[in-house]
């Protein structure tokens, strides 16, 4: 089977068994890799209502066809499990070489089941594995265990690890690799924590079957030059992802005081600009043309790197402009491996709910060094405080009550990007059917809906364009595993991603295959969320309640008076389900899931709630 | 008239200034002054006036703030 190495690599932490396992290629067909390996193997092997936090949920690594081949940044891995924020599924993807070396050893998939009985790392070479004791890095930080594993078995080997949060079941702790990547913001790091299992360590030897290798490889390097060529040519990296904050300022959809306000007049000390003026060195991932890791000196003299997310959320989201504080605060959550999106809006939440008198404690927005404390507070899970915000904003603004569940900045458990959709209809669309929970990730629509569409509008176009967007980046990009950047921020045309896997698996296929696989992983996500949620309805793909707020409006700027509207919320939300093939509640039909290949799987669900 | 112009993300490296008054005649329109400040009008971009995205030939007005930016696509 070319394309794939055909195998699984099933590990079992309870038992410290493992075994290399046999997969079709009618399922490598089906599901291609990625995002639909994961889903498909979590639908098949969780039971619903299992504890994500307990030893009977499955963490994987997942995969796909031109994941770790020479080509455009392709150098990232999925990781994936049930979601110990959101409940429902839950993945991520960061930058490793886990993802060259694991196709290299032999797997497309890692399935990490049970319990350690003690700390452990696993040590994955070729058909070997062994469970090693990891007590001397149990407490420690990221970059100290990084140091670690480095010092054992140099710097070119695959790492995944986690910091304190992970090992302290923080809901939204990552999974962390190459010392500045970060993965699995729906908690992926908590489920490793919850098996004791502190990293992963990984050295394949082994070619990756591929259909042409000798054509693979020319055409994977002659493209890594020209997009490399491109970027030289469009200056993206040059301020990187935080070039759109000051952007985002200027349209009004920055984060500002817990999504408050949507623009700062103080913002531009934070921008692309000042953060490419304070650089000190430039990081990327493994086959990257177009690094985007722009580090900095923090206030404690530490390097810390930087992009728009965590700027924008640990910044002006906390009334904080400087980059050097915004650095430490980025700094905190990448060693204790906490995400610093859900990181930086549990703070935010907290702020606004002292501000609102519906929390106990002191912190105001603005005081770095408060939310420095409360940010090692949560990671430890120290103090009542600490804890609870360990548990993320939902939960928290369930204790809190006081109505403070409107401005918990999350959908179905995970925090939003750092978007503010105070009166951005489409893109708050992108955030209630994110099938994580609220994340950028899956579709982004806001240029398209000041350029190609009417920011007032609530019509089927920009439901249209979600599910356009969502096929891509949530579809195609996750699940072929690779980075979305080369096409999204310089225009590499998508046709190349048919090439490469038609050079690999020998596939000729066309971007409408690809769709249709995007479409059926997607559908499949609703099942798992609906065995999770059993009555499940479109409830859960509604946004935060603070920006159909009026007394939440700007009073000055671009969008002063606007809000957005529930019933044309509503009606686009159906527009959306409509093109999608779903029922009123946001339940892939009976036709769809047949015309998708998944009627079985439809079937395996229906107890917990009626397909239409 | 004035018109305010702000340069976003690479378009700062690549044509030299951030943000910067400029004086145009009456009847100025956004395209205009995209070809002012250098930037060829097959690039992809957005362009937005008082924080709201332009239509092909709008006029500006005095006092205007013109925001130049690439297309982002959000990370």
């Amino acid at each position: 089977m070319n394309g794939w190495t055909g195998h699984f690599l099933r590990v079992n932490l309870t038992s410290k068994t493992y075994k290399k396992e046999p997969f079709s290629e009618e399922f490598a067909r089906k599901w291609i890799g990625g995002r639909g390996f994961a889903v498909k193997i979590l639908y098949d092997e969780l039971a619903p209502g299992i504890d994500p936090l307990g030893p009977d949920n499955k963490f994987i690594v997942a995969l796909g066809p031109i994941a770790g081949i020479p080509a455009p940044n392709t150098g990232k891995a999925v990781v994936a499990g049930k979601s110990p924020s959101t409940g429902g599924y839950g993945d991520g993807n960061l930058g490793t070489r886990v993802a060259e070396h694991l196709r290299k050893a032999g797997y497309d998939v890692l399935i990490v089941e049970g319990k350690a009985a003690s700390p452990t790392m696993l040590y994955i070479e070729d058909d070997k594995v062994e469970f090693l004791p990891a007590d001397a890095v149990w407490g420690k930080g990221t970059y100290e265990t990084n140091d670690w594993i480095y010092a054992k078995y140099g710097k070119a080997v695959g790492v995944l690890n986690i910091g304190q949060a992970g090992e302290n079941l923080v809901r939204y702790a990552v999974v962390r690799s190459l010392e500045g990547r970060a993965g699995g913001r729906t908690g992926m790091g908590a489920v490793m924590g919850s098996k004791l299992l502190k990293a992963i360590v990984v050295k394949g030897t082994r070619p990756i079957p591929q259909a042409d290798p000798a054509g693979m490889k020319k055409v994977g390097t002659d493209d890594l030059r020209e997009v490399h060529a491109i970027d030289k040519k469009t200056g993206w990296s040059i301020q990187s992802t935080n070039g759109v904050l000051a952007w985002c300022n200027e349209v009004a959809a920055l984060p500002v005081r817990n999504f408050r306000k949507t623009h700062h007049a103080d913002a531009w000390k934070c921008d692309g600009e000042r953060l490419n003026n304070a650089r000190i060195a430039t990081y990327g991932c493994p086959n990257c043309t177009m690094r985007c890791g722009i580090t900095i000196h923090d206030e404690e003299g530490r390097e810390s790197e930087l992009d728009y997310e965590n700027v924008g959320l640990l910044g002006p989201n906390l009334e904080i402009f400087d980059l050097p504080p915004i650095g430490s605060l980025n700094y905190l959550c990448d060693d204790y491996g906490v995400d610093t999106m859900s990181g930086g809006c549990v703070l935010s939440f907290y702020a606004d709910a002292v501000d609102r008198g519906a929390a106990p404690g002191d912190i105001r927005f603005g005081d770095s060094a408060g939310f420095k404390k409360l940010l090692t507070s949560i990671a430890l899970r120290q103090g009542e405080i600490g804890n609870l915000l360990a548990e993320g904003s939902m939960r928290a603004a369930q204790k809190f009550g006081h109505g403070s569940i409107d401005y918990a900045m999350q959908v179905k458990g995970l925090e939003v990007a750092a978007y503010n959709c105070k009166f951005i209809p489409g893109m708050a669309l992108a955030f209630g059917v994110s099938p994580i929970g609220a994340h950028h990730k899956e579709s982004w629509v806001i240029t398209f809906e000041l350029k190609q569409s009417v920011r007032e509008s609530y019509g089927p176009e920009k439901a249209q364009k979600v599910v356009d967007l969502q096929r891509i980046r949530g579809g195609l990009f996750e699940f072929i595993v690779s980075c979305r950047f080369p096409w999204i921020e310089n225009g590499w045309p998508l046709e190349h991603y048919a090439k490469y896997f038609k050079l690999v698996s020998g596939l000729d296929w066309t971007l409408d295959d690809f769709w249709t696989v995007a479409d059926r992983i997607y559908a499949l996500i609703k099942l798992f969320w609906l065995r999770e949620y059993p009555g499940t309805d479109r409830k859960l793909d509604y946004p935060p309640a603070v920006w159909f707020d009026p007394k939440n409006v700007d009073t000055e700027g671009p969008i002063a008076g606007k809000h957005l509207e529930f019933d044309k919320y509503d009606g686009l939300l159906q527009h959306y389900y409509d093109i999608r093939g779903y029922d009123r509640r946001g339940i892939p039909t009976k036709a769809t899931l047949e015309r998708l290949g998944v009627a079985a799987e439809g079937r395996a669900a229906e107890k917990f709630g009626p397909l239409t | 008239m004035k018109i305010t112009v702000k340069l976003i993300g690479p378009f700062v490296q690549l044509f030299g200034f951030g943000e910067k008054e400029l004086d145009v005649p009456e009847g100025t329109t956004a395209d205009d002054l995209v070809a002012l400040v250098g930037i060829d009008r097959s690039r992809p971009k957005i362009v937005t006036r008082n924080g709201r995205a332009v239509v092909p030939g709008e006029k500006l007005a005095d006092g205007d703030r013109v925001v130049i930016s690439p297309i982002y696509s959000g990370g």
